[in-house]
């Protein structure tokens, strides 16, 4: 299946400056992502993948080289223009959940539902990331690590963004609530076609996706397309 | 230094904004503090050393006439240590290069040495010759106003005769640290002037040879004075004595109390506002500090340190901030206390007027902010040292929060939840900075309202009660006829007589010595006005009060008080009390003039008369006033208007200053540090908002809207809590001499409210610029 070259990131360098020390998070990447297509990035720590995937959001700048999405320079935004990108097009989903403690579940999904263009209802997205409908109610305070990692998705995904960005889903979460919550991406990732991006540093995990991009010092070192995606529940690490 | 300290340091300087708006509420709270202690310690101390040296006396009498050999028998009353007569009168002077005269207060030197009390200070010169009778000291400040020297002449209008004075020296004295002509308000040294002659002079011009007409008495240290004060009374009733009165109640002595008043009023209520915000503050941030440093406390006491090690450690925090403040603070106060005793010496006439302040108030001073420091930390404290180690090491549960029936309910949006709970989340912090909010508005109204109150202290004391253009005031009375030759003088549209009696109230156990009035019933230019500002015409027999003297008396309208002249035949008279009336200044009482003149039995006579002028003949009226006889004083009611704005555009605007900028400091401080621990509580929170595509104005709103609803709450809450600290003020500034009127104009609420809220944004907008710098990337990766 061909698909269509969503984002093309192009000769991409990221260079930190700490006092004197400088960092290569990114020396040179190059990747082209198909629309809707499941990419998993794997590789050790520092070796580049959360600054790709950060650029790619439109968090982060690049040193040099360019990362086009659709017809858009995403290196040329400014930061209201930027800001304006990741509300209408990017999901984000965090390690750490990054839920707002003073709303709801449902209310959490109802803040970018607020702002969004295009936006599913939150119950929706709620019930398409799996939390059952009796703890749309509740706090986060109230919910286990996988059910607001499953709010996290549902607040991602409620604006039918074109890119779902994954940044360690399931870094806190035990392998049962991890498998669960990897489900709830692939469904979504079918179910509304966004490109999706996830960091892990859990190689089972690159069974699921269409492509595994391994990541070391900064560089892709290989990819691996996988020819049948193999779904979460299969899996155990 | 150990490396707990260093953690401390960099700690501090981590957080220094914060620190330093906390530092600044306590310094503002110290410096009030040392500013009202030392003032007025430095005004007591200064006027109590002055008096000292000068040997100023305890109890004064002022006499008609009194034969000379009645010193003997003053000096053997039980309890008198020594006596001083006088001679005491006025005069108008006619000074070159200004059109309307002036009055001197001319007061006798002993023509045989030093007098025994009541010591001139000379400044400049020497005392007058006996032997030349044209000689004369006059008071440093008015010789200043009008340069004149040693060797300078004066034109005067003694005992209605026009005489050329020679100056020879310039004196400060005792009783006139604070000077005021007769029916003044406030000191104008160009127009009123002690003028010292020798008794010999003053005795051919007044017609005193062999006699006195004041006495000044000082006593032993064990001496009752009322006692004193009855006998003296007695001695002099035969010679036409006004009454004796003690030190409290002799003008310049109560005017400086009425400040020393107002300074001890002012640091009971101010300092405690500052530093009872500080300590909110301090327990703001360190239970912040404590909240963020949660792990480093369990590692801490993992390591080995003990509970108390650790708690010193925070402890130490907060006190580090409250010594800063003190330290400035201090600073702070002694340079607005130099400026205070810039101010009075201006306005009061000291020969030395050091600013000092005892170590003790130094001490104090830092104590009680340590003490706001501590009380402020104790709390935060009190967790560090009881968190066991384990559980301090796992992160804290989160914050739990609820929903309410009334919010979220509704349709409003998500971020406006966000807001409301987070309000409802933190109900202590939230309420503290409303109150701190407050307290500012609160302190700006009590700062601005004082223009409001002299306003209406001008309105009514010149546009409704007294209207006249000037008073002529005579030494002697005077048949009321002469009303005729004053209605006849260039320039006058309307005359009016005046009699003026000392008597004595009484009522029940209270009973006071007062200046009786008597007025015309149909007086139109000087006017008593009620308590609903409404003209009142006097009764045709009855007494009118103050409502001071009327407080002071305990009467009401119906009571009988007993009016005893203290001059003439002294026949007391029982007279109904049949209005009460309002003033700002002084205690009054008031009845028709021929009532007065039947109390004292004689025909019509009249002290002084009230004029209304044709303003473009002022010079012809000034010029005839000048030269008229049996004139004592003049009193020009616009003029005095002018030198009551003037003083008090001076030293109101002064002190509005200062107020408005502690009561800024305040507001500033309550909302950055508010503000700025949300910001630390919530950055990750609002930094995911960013991530999910909200502007930074939108989470700006999120966070600075939560400070926006507080700060409204708090508006209105400060403009009560500012009536009461009027009210308070008024209270506490409230003597005989002189009460503050309880008005506060819709304006000055206004400004109030104005000024915080623009405290509030000004803090708000150096929260935001933090906030629209966060960096995404970093604050995400961060563990809380």
């Amino acid at each position: 299946m061909q698909r269509e070259t969503v984002i093309s990131i192009e000769g991409l360098t990221k260079i930190y400056r700490s006092g004197d020390v400088e960092v290569h998070a990114l020396r040179g990447v190059d990747l082209s992502i198909g629309a809707g297509e499941f990419l998993v990035l794997l590789g050790p720590s520092g070796s580049g993948k959360s600054t790709l995937v950060n650029i790619v959001g439109g968090l982060d700048k690049p040193t040099s080289g360019r990362v086009i999405f659709k017809d858009h320079n995403l290196t040329a935004l400014d930061e209201t223009s930027m800001t304006r990108f990741r509300r209408d097009h990017v999901g984000f989903v965090f390690q750490f959940y990054n839920l707002v403690p003073s709303l709801t579940a449902w209310e959490n999904v109802a803040l970018i539902t607020e702002i969004a263009r295009n936006p599913m209802s939150p119950s929706a997205a709620l019930e398409l990331a799996g939390l059952p409908a009796a703890r749309h109610d509740h706090f986060p305070a109230q919910l286990s690590g996988g059910e607001q990692q499953r709010v996290a998705i549902a607040r991602a995904i409620a604006k039918r963004p074109e890119i779902l960005l994954c940044d360690e889903p399931t870094g806190a979460l035990d392998s049962a609530t991890g498998i669960r919550v990897l489900e709830a991406l692939a469904k979504v990732n079918v179910e509304i076609g966004a490109t999706t991006l996830v960091i892990t540093h859990n190689a089972a995990i690159g069974a699921m996706a269409d492509r595994v991009i391994y990541f070391a010092d900064g560089h892709v070192s290989r990819i691996v397309a996988n020819d049948v995606r193999q779904p979460a529940s299969s899996m155990r690490w | 230094m150990t490396m707990l300290n260093r953690k401390l340091r960099r700690d501090l300087w981590r957080l220094r904004t914060q620190a330093v708006a906390i530092a600044a509420v306590m310094a503002a709270g110290v410096a009030t503090l040392v500013l009202g202690m030392g003032a007025y310690q430095s005004l007591e101390e200064t006027r109590a050393a002055y008096y000292d040296r000068q040997a100023f006396a305890d109890i004064f009498a002022s006499v008609r006439r009194a034969p000379e050999r009645l010193r003997d028998e003053i000096a053997a009353i039980d309890g008198v240590a020594a006596v001083e007569t006088r001679i005491v009168d006025g005069a108008v002077l006619d000074i070159e290069g200004m059109m309307e005269p002036a009055s001197a207060r001319l007061v006798s030197l002993p023509d045989d040495g030093v007098a025994l009390l009541n010591r001139v200070y000379v400044r400049q010169g020497r005392t007058p010759d006996p032997e030349r009778p044209d000689e004369v000291v006059v008071s440093e400040a008015f010789a200043v106003a009008h340069g004149l020297e040693p060797g300078a002449r004066l034109a005067a209008i003694i005992g209605g005769k026009r005489r050329t004075l020679q100056i020879v020296g310039t004196a400060l004295s005792p009783e006139f640290i604070y000077a005021v002509a007769p029916g003044a308000l406030v000191p104008d040294d160009r127009r009123f002037a002690v003028v010292w002659m020798s008794r010999r002079a003053l005795a051919a011009a007044f017609d005193q040879d062999g006699a006195f007409s004041e006495v000044s008495v000082k006593l032993l240290a064990n001496a009752r004075a009322s006692a004193v004060v009855e006998a003296l009374d007695d001695i002099l009733a035969g010679y036409g004595g006004l009454g004796a009165f003690e030190r409290k109640d002799q003008q310049s002595h109560a005017f400086l109390d009425s400040e020393l008043q107002q300074q001890r009023a002012m640091s009971m209520i101010l300092p405690p506002i500052f530093l009872i915000v500080a300590a909110f503050l301090v327990n703001m941030t360190l239970s912040r500090l404590v909240a963020l440093e949660r792990e480093q406390v369990g590692l801490l006491k993992a390591l080995g340190y003990g509970a108390y090690e650790v708690g010193w450690h925070y402890l130490k925090f907060a006190l580090a901030i409250a010594l800063t403040g003190a330290a400035a603070g201090l600073a702070l106060g002694l340079w607005l206390g130099h400026g205070l005793a810039d101010l009075y010496s201006r306005f009061f006439h000291f020969p030395f007027l050091i600013f000092h302040i005892d170590a003790s108030v130094f001490a104090g001073a830092v104590l009680v902010s340590l003490f706001a420091a501590l009380a402020g930390a104790s709390l935060s404290v009190r967790a560090v040292v009881r968190l066991p180690a384990a559980v301090a090491m796992q992160a804290p549960v989160p914050p739990g929060y609820r929903r309410f029936a009334a919010v979220g309910a509704g349709r409003l949006s998500q971020s406006t939840v966000m807001i409301v709970r987070h309000i409802v989340r933190w109900p202590a912090r939230s309420a503290f900075t409303v109150i701190g909010i407050a307290m500012s508005v609160a302190v700006l109204v009590a700062a601005l309202f004082s223009q409001d109150a002299i306003e209406r202290m001008i309105d009514l004391t010149f546009y409704r009660a007294d209207r006249q253009d000037a008073t002529i005031g005579f030494s002697v009375e005077r048949p009321l006829a002469t009303l005729a030759d004053i209605a006849r003088l260039p320039g006058v549209m309307a005359a009016e007589p005046v009699r003026a009696v000392a008597v004595r109230l009484s009522l029940g156990p209270a009973s006071r010595r007062i200046g009786l009035m008597g007025r015309p019933q149909e007086s139109d230019l000087s006017q008593l006005v009620d308590s609903d500002d409404r003209a009142l015409r006097l009764p045709e027999t009855g007494l009118v009060l103050t409502d001071m003297l009327a407080g002071i008396l305990d009467a009401e309208v119906g009571d009988t008080v007993t009016v005893e002249p203290l001059e003439g035949r002294r026949r007391a008279r029982e007279v109904p009390v049949t209005a009460i009336v309002q003033n700002y200044v002084g205690l009054g009482a008031y009845m028709e003039i021929a009532a007065v003149n039947r109390l004292m039995g004689e025909g019509l006579q009249m002290t002084a008369a009230n004029i209304k002028l044709d303003p473009s003949a002022a010079a012809g009226f000034y010029g005839a006033v000048k030269v008229m006889p049996a004139v004592s004083s003049v009193g020009l009611q616009s003029v005095a208007l002018q030198t009551l704005r003037k003083t008090m555009a001076e030293n109101i605007l002064l002190m509005t200053g200062v107020f408005t900028v502690l009561a800024m400091i305040i507001a500033v401080g309550v909302a950055y540090n508010s503000a700025r621990i949300q910001l630390s509580e919530r950055a990750r929170e609002l930094v995911s908002l960013r991530v999910l595509g909200f502007t930074k104005d939108e989470v700006s709103w999120i966070l600075l809207a939560e400070l926006g609803l507080l700060t409204l709450a708090a508006l209105p809450l400060g403009c009560v809590l500012g009536y009461g600290l009027a009210l308070a003020m008024t209270e506490g500034f409230k003597t005989e001499l002189f009460r503050v009127p309880l008005v506060i104009e819709r304006s000055t609420y206004a400004w109030s409210a104005l000024a915080a809220a623009a405290s509030a944004i000004g803090s708000a907008f150096l929260v935001k610029r933090r906030l629209d710098s966060l960096d995404l990337v970093a604050v995400l990766k961060s563990r809380e």
